[in-house]
């Protein structure tokens, strides 16, 4: 059977001699999708746990950037452009307010999905007499584009209100607590594609954890799962790349190059986890004249970060990190829902609970159906 | 995405049917042509895609541990 055919994967895991619990973590909504809509979990031995954690961009947005997305949009004259799944995440008003950039577009704000920086480009340029807000989310594969548009030079009237993220500050937060939470990480395709798999060494180096870079198809994902369930079995640890015709060895130079001359690496909010060091995109002083923070501050307002955490009742923060499998919430299929829902992980397409619930996960199980994460 | 036709940092890509215009202004250091393949991402190729590789190291390790292990090496 071909090493491509995510059947031998299978069959080489189900031969590995496990006989206690592994949890293996993947920081990737794209893998999270692949996993849950293969139903991978439910082919595997009973010893292993795959677990989402913090994969998902949109979910850890602040608040506090989504309101003020909302607020130029509502009040100035300005066009407002975001990706799609942003403009349904809901932040925390009075019920009588607008409460996504879907719902202010409904009162009146110009505000446009698009699906990529090249889009921002066209509609600044078709509306030259009008400022364009670019409002950015995104992990190092979305941000580095944002920087190559950027670089590419921006039309006099497009601004960026940058909410980039870097992935592994928060993987290192989780492996620098006390209770990470889990024994393997499957390290994202596309933020090594783009940064270089080397990014991930640490948790080798430092963290004595297998680690192994996966793509998006199954087989791809087991060859990741298989490497590091044998590494740890066989305490022989090293960083594998099982996704090599992809995200080949150093990364994208030209991509880091556009991301280290337009922006800087600077202390960041997550929302519902706090500032992690190093963890955000700020862009460079010599872009100023484009950076929304700086050219429309009216908007902004710090005692937001008290109020933005997730919704009252919503467990994000704990899905986010790893630390329940979405429907431990007691929200799930119930208050929360993709057509009603209540947390940014129900929203986004690369949320771990809109993702279990487009594969067919449909009811809260709050009698944890595994050994929680934390125990390990 | 398949490479179909190339104007300067724009590529014309297909994949399954579907065409969409994708910048390559981030693989410019790249030799691409038309009939290659590059992952998109955004509206922008971030990669050249190469020759199917390995899908794990263990390959490799195993292969050597194979001869290493055998009576006649």
């Amino acid at each position: 059977m071909s090493k491509h055919d995510a059947r031998f994967w299978l069959q080489q895991i189900r031969e590995l001699p496990l006989s206690k619990t592994l949890k293996v973590m993947n920081v990737c909504g794209g893998h999270e999708r692949t996993i849950s809509m293969a139903g991978i979990r439910s082919l595997l031995p009973e010893h292993i746990e795959l677990i989402p954690g913090p994969g998902c961009p949109v979910c850890i947005c602040p608040e506090e950037d989504i309101y003020q997305a909302m607020q130029l949009g509502l009040h100035e004259n300005v066009i407002v452009v975001a990706f799609g799944d942003m403009l349904r995440v809901p932040v925390n008003v009075p019920k009588n307010e607008a409460r996504t950039l879907q719902q202010a577009a409904a009162q009146g704000a110009d505000i446009r999905p698009i699906a990529s920086p090249l889009e921002a480009v066209q509609i600044a340029q078709a509306n030259p007499d009008q400022p364009v807000v670019f409002f950015a989310a995104g992990f190092e594969t979305t941000t580095a584009p944002v920087a190559a548009m950027v670089a590419q030079g921006l039309p006099d009237n497009l601004f960026l209100l940058l909410s980039g993220r870097l992935t592994w500050p928060a993987v290192a937060m989780l492996l620098d607590s006390d209770q990470p939470g889990f024994d393997a990480l499957i390290a994202p395709g596309h933020v090594s594609t783009v940064m270089g798999p080397e990014e991930w060494q640490f948790v080798v180096d430092k963290h004595h954890l297998a680690v192994a870079v996966a793509g998006f198809e199954p087989d791809s994902l087991l060859a990741a799962l298989y490497s590091v369930l044998r590494q740890t079995l066989e305490d022989r640890l090293f960083l594998d790349n099982c996704y090599a015709e992809v995200a080949h060895a150093g990364g994208n130079p030209t991509a880091q190059h556009f991301l280290h001359n337009t922006m800087e690496v600077v202390d960041s909010n997550w929302r519902g986890v706090g500032t992690i060091p190093a963890s955000g995109y700020a862009l460079k002083p010599a872009y100023a004249a484009h950076d929304a923070r700086l050219q429309f501050p009216d908007h902004q307002d710090p005692k937001r970060r008290r109020i933005g955490e997730m919704p009252p009742g919503c467990d994000c923060t704990k899905v986010v990190l790893g630390k329940i499998y979405p429907n431990q919430c007691r929200l799930f299929g119930t208050a929360c829902t993709p057509r009603q829902p209540i947390g940014p992980c129900m929203v986004s397409d690369e949320g771990a609970c809109r993702i279990w619930w487009s594969s067919g996960t449909r009811e809260s199980e709050q009698q944890p159906t595994r050994t929680t994460a934390t125990e390990s | 995405m398949q490479i179909v036709d190339i104007d300067g940092f724009m590529a014309r890509c297909q994949a399954k049917g579907v065409e969409r215009d994708v910048s390559l202004f981030m693989l410019q250091g790249e030799t691409l042509a038309v009939d290659d393949y590059v992952m998109v991402h955004v509206g922008y190729a971030i990669q050249k895609i190469d020759e199917q590789q390995a899908r794990s190291s263990w390959e490799l390790f195993d292969e050597i541990l194979a001869v290493t292990d055998s009576p006649n090496a």
